[in-house]
């Protein structure tokens, strides 16, 4: 592709675009949306509120997203 | 460094070819995710979950690794770059966000596939499915569709310096 010489007209950087701005703030909320979500359990593998099964279930909630199934092999 | 016209013709169909892949991979896992929430049969949980972990580890991640790396080829060379414009600035980041998480998330699949597999009656309804990372993994993956197509306008300062040089050079 030829490129036509073209002085520049600008010396300094064009300012950033509204969209790229726009974006920003939408990227910020949803991480923020993203973080709070997982703080309260709701990104969590079970998907139960607070993340937490029930121990009735037999399945233990230990950490962040780890199951630990217990009782399954008594002594 | 440009590439010639048919190898950019052939990076362009790859990266096309598993891009669009990966969020057809992406919409079959939730597909899966929501048999394995909604069902009551606990033979169709069990095999969601079955079908969720070889979606995600012989399709999806395959997939997303491939899409990034024909990404950088095809910013590398054309004359887009990787950093000279926000939309291809803000799409390399998205993937490679899109991409940590899928390959953090990916072991917990597994996880819970290999519990599904044992687990019965109520203790397999508590596992509920997965529908929060592969939904909020399909809206960014859709994000960076939009960008790639619609290609907005908008230099970086770095790219504007890169412009700058390269006008300042073809002048006498």
């Amino acid at each position: 592709m030829s490129q036509t010489p073209v002085r520049p007209d600008r010396e300094a950087p064009p300012s950033t675009p509204r969209w790229v701005k726009v974006f920003g703030i939408i990227c910020i909320g949803l991480v923020l949306l993203f973080v709070i979500l997982h703080l309260a359990g709701y990104g969590r593998m079970n998907h139960t509120p607070g993340g937490n099964t029930p121990p009735a279930m037999g399945i233990e909630n230990v950490g962040h997203t780890a199951l630990v199934e217990h009782g399954g092999q008594q002594p | 460094m440009t590439m010639p016209p048919h190898w950019r013709k052939l990076a362009l169909t790859a990266h096309v070819t598993f891009s669009v892949g990966w969020i057809g991979g992406v919409v079959a896992y939730l597909t899966l995710g929501v048999a394995a929430v909604t069902s009551q049969d606990t033979q169709t949980v069990r095999a969601a979950w079955i079908a969720m972990e070889l979606t995600g580890w012989f399709a999806i991640v395959p997939l997303a690794l491939a899409a990034l790396l024909t990404g950088l080829i095809m910013s590398l060379g054309t004359k887009w770059g990787l950093f000279r414009h926000y939309w291809t600035l803000i799409s390399l980041v998205l993937t490679v966000l899109a991409t940590v998480v899928l390959l953090l998330h990916m072991p917990d699949v597994s996880f819970l596939a290999d519990v599904a597999q044992e687990a019965e009656g109520a203790r397999l309804d508590g596992l509920g499915g997965d529908l929060f990372h592969p939904g909020l993994g399909l809206v960014v993956l859709l994000v960076i569709q939009v960008l790639n197509v619609y290609k907005p306008q908008g230099l970086t300062p770095y790219g504007w310096r890169k412009q700058h040089e390269q006008r300042t050079v073809l002048l006498p």
